[in-house]
């Protein structure tokens, strides 16, 4: 059985982002990078696959350089590359849906994806393929396993790490693990090229989008930070524990 | 991994578009090991001299090594990849780059091309997967523009050779599992293949550097030193040997050196904007951004150079003379930019906080192995004139 992996195109986080009109200008964003999160679900992948799970599919859905996303995977092993192709952007349930119809096109009843994405952070693509699929659905873990056939996934619990058993099929949302994603090497970059990136619209899913069902009004830089402030000599002590306490709440 | 900043190459003129996707996802593999591992770590590196042994075992990872050889375990990418690998890694630390270049154009290029099939198939493998590290032994103490009247003596003694001689200045040299040493056999030269722990084989290294020093240099030391028969790379002879190693090594340092200079480029930028003088960022200044833009200028000549002697590299048009004007004017241009970088950066750039000090001193390095920048005008000398000027002698 294959295992999926999800992963989304975002701006690098070490990327400026800045905001023209009122979008968000994607030809300022200097790098493109798959979202943090969805690493570390993908370097899992790897590793089941390497404990015998047969192969990694990689699926992502987004414009057109999203597709780089899906290279970058296949230079550290994913064996095959599905692209939903679509240049406008789409609501949470929109984006599920088509992801949804790709898991199931593959077959894969193993699914994994990062706990957010670090562009929209809104979290909901996981439990919501989930849903649609009704896959069970195990989020915030740092490592999936197999033993003798059963799933198990560790994530951090109130008061230590949590052991959870689980059967596929089933979709586990990743929080930063133990395992960064490997670094890719000449071979697989070479062995990358090889491999075809399978495009699908939509209509190729029979999806059918309809209108979205949120309406972003504006995008707005953050307020720019207050500068820094700037006290000197002992008769200062009060004011500095008072504003300690009261406005940046740390004592 | 969070990171401060994103590092954005200066590329005015939109290299990236001309590359392939191949060589922009390895440049960009080198570019993020760079970042991650030599950048947080060099200046402890420098400060005890060391080359760590991970980088060794990353860089040999990554599968970079040798990298435009094919066959035998090796790479198979083209000469432009080669190229912007060699700037990632100088970007970081020349000291890296020379690793890289040593390793891959000096010793196991000319095992390679001039190499049997036996000693192909026995080091070339080991040698990119950076499990053996080679080194490239052909200046001597007495001999160094001039290596062509070197004193180190191969002699035949039937079911072996012997070596009798010293090195100086070689990269690599103590670190090494194998050395490819240049030698005079019947008043000939030809290389040798020297293993450590050879008979009469000693690399003590060389200490006290000011410059590279992250990069480990020694001499090499042949006292009736015996080696099999087989060691003898069977197909060069004389000067060739060695100068074809040299145009792939200094190939790569003609992008080496713009990888150093945007790293410098990019200090001078982020310093100046946020530097205040007078009321005002001295970026503001005219007379900085005169410097700046002078770099800017000159940066991107020397990477349209880079690239244009890459095109020709991979389509096997190009002349030996063309490769010394590129590692000529990329050097030089690096370390007036360094210079102009740290000038720009005020008493803070001679601190180890800002990377232009280090790449300074480890440009004049540059400026002088493989082919000092003089030689390179004598031998553009010569090819304007047809009148050699090395020597007096005819
Ligand atoms: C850090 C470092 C690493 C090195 N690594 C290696 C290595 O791995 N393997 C290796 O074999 N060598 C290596 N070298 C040696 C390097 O290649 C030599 O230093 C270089 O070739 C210059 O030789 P030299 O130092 O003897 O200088 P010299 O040849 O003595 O030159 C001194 C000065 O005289 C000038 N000069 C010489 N001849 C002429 C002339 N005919 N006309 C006009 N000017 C002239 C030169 O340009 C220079 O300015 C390394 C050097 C350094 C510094």
């Amino acid at each position: 059985m294959g295992v999926a992996v999800l992963i989304k195109q975002v701006p690098d986080t070490t990327s400026k982002v800045s905001v023209a009109g009122d979008r968000v200008d994607e030809s300022s964003v200097s790098k493109w990078s798959i979202s943090p999160y969805d690493e570390y679900a993908l370097e899992c992948a790897m590793r089941l696959k390497e404990s015998g799970y047969s192969e990694v599919v990689a699926i992502t859905c987004g414009p057109q350089r999203s597709s780089k996303a899906l290279t970058e995977a296949a230079a550290v092993g994913a064996d095959s590359l599905i692209h939903v192709h679509v240049e406008d952007s789409l609501d949470s349930i929109q984006v599920q849906t088509l992801l949804s119809a790709a898991i199931k096109r593959t077959g894969s009843e193993i699914v994994l994806c990062g706990k957010q994405a670090a562009d929209t952070n809104s979290g909901s693509t996981g439990p919501g393929i989930a849903s649609i699929l009704d896959y069970s659905c195990v989020g915030v873990v740092s490592e999936v396993s197999v033993d003798d056939g059963v799933l198990v996934a560790t994530r951090q619990g109130p008061s230590g790490l949590e052991e959870i058993e689980v059967s596929a099929p089933c979709l586990f949302t990743f929080d930063k693990g133990e395992s960064e994603l490997r670094r890719p090497n000449v071979r697989g970059i070479m062995m990358a090229k090889k491999k075809t990136v399978e495009a699908l619209t939509p209509g190729d899913l029979g999806v059918d989008l309809g209108e979205s069902a949120v309406i972003v009004n504006s995008h707005s830089s953050p307020p720019d930070k207050p500068p820094g402030q700037k006290f000197e000599g002992v008769s200062s002590i009060a004011t500095v524990v008072q504003k300690l306490r009261d406005e940046a709440n740390v004592i | 991994m969070m990171r401060n900043m994103a590092y954005e190459a200066l590329d005015f003129y939109d290299i990236d578009s001309m590359l392939s996707e191949e060589e922009r996802m390895v440049r960009d593999m080198v570019r993020d090991w760079v970042e991650d591992r030599v950048i947080p770590n060099i200046e402890e590196a420098c400060r005890d001299g060391v080359f760590p042994d991970d980088w060794r075992k990353e860089i040999g990872e990554m599968g970079i090594l040798g990298a435009p050889l094919k066959g035998y375990g090796c790479p198979g990418l083209s000469y432009i990849a080669y190229g912007l690998i060699c700037q990632e890694l100088e970007r970081g630390d020349s000291g890296v780059r020379s690793f890289a270049s040593v390793q891959g154009s000096l010793a196991m290029y000319p095992i390679h091309d001039f190499g049997s099939e036996e000693q192909k198939e026995y080091y070339l493998p080991k040698m990119a997967s950076g499990e053996w590290v080679g080194c490239f032994g052909l200046t001597e103490p007495d001999y160094g523009s001039n290596p062509g009247d070197m004193i180190t003596r191969a002699e035949d003694k039937g079911d072996h050779f012997l070596l009798n001689g010293a090195k100086m200045w070689i990269t690599n040299g103590t670190i090494a599992d194998l050395a490819v040493v240049w030698a005079k056999l019947d008043g000939e030269i030809k290389g040798f293949i020297v293993e450590k722990g050879d008979e009469g084989f000693s690399a003590p290294e060389m200490k006290g550097k000011h410059s590279l020093k992250a990069s480990v240099t020694s001499e090499l030391v042949f006292q009736d030193c015996k080696i099999p028969k087989n060691r003898i790379l069977p197909d060069v002879k004389g000067l060739r040997g060695p100068f074809s190693c040299l145009n792939n090594a200094r190939y790569g340092i003609s992008w080496g050196a713009v990888g150093a200079a945007q790293s410098c480029f990019n200090s001078a930028k982020e310093y100046s904007l946020s530097r205040i003088q007078f009321g005002h960022p001295i970026a503001s200044f005219q007379l900085i951004q005169n410097k700046l833009s002078w770099m800017l200028r000159e940066i991107t000549k020397g990477q349209l150079l880079a690239y244009h002697m890459g095109k020709k590299k991979d389509d096997g048009t190009w002349i030996p003379e063309q490769i010394s004007l590129a590692k000529m004017n990329n050097v030089d241009m690096a370390l007036e930019i360094a210079r102009m970088s740290r000038d720009i950066h005020g008493a803070n750039g001679i601190l180890d906080e800002y990377p232009v000090m280090r790449h300074m001193a480890n440009l004049e390095s540059v400026k002088t192995y493989e082919g000092t920048h003089d030689i390179h005008n004598l031998i553009l000398g010569r090819h304007i004139t047809g009148i050699q000027s090395f020597t007096r002698e005819p």
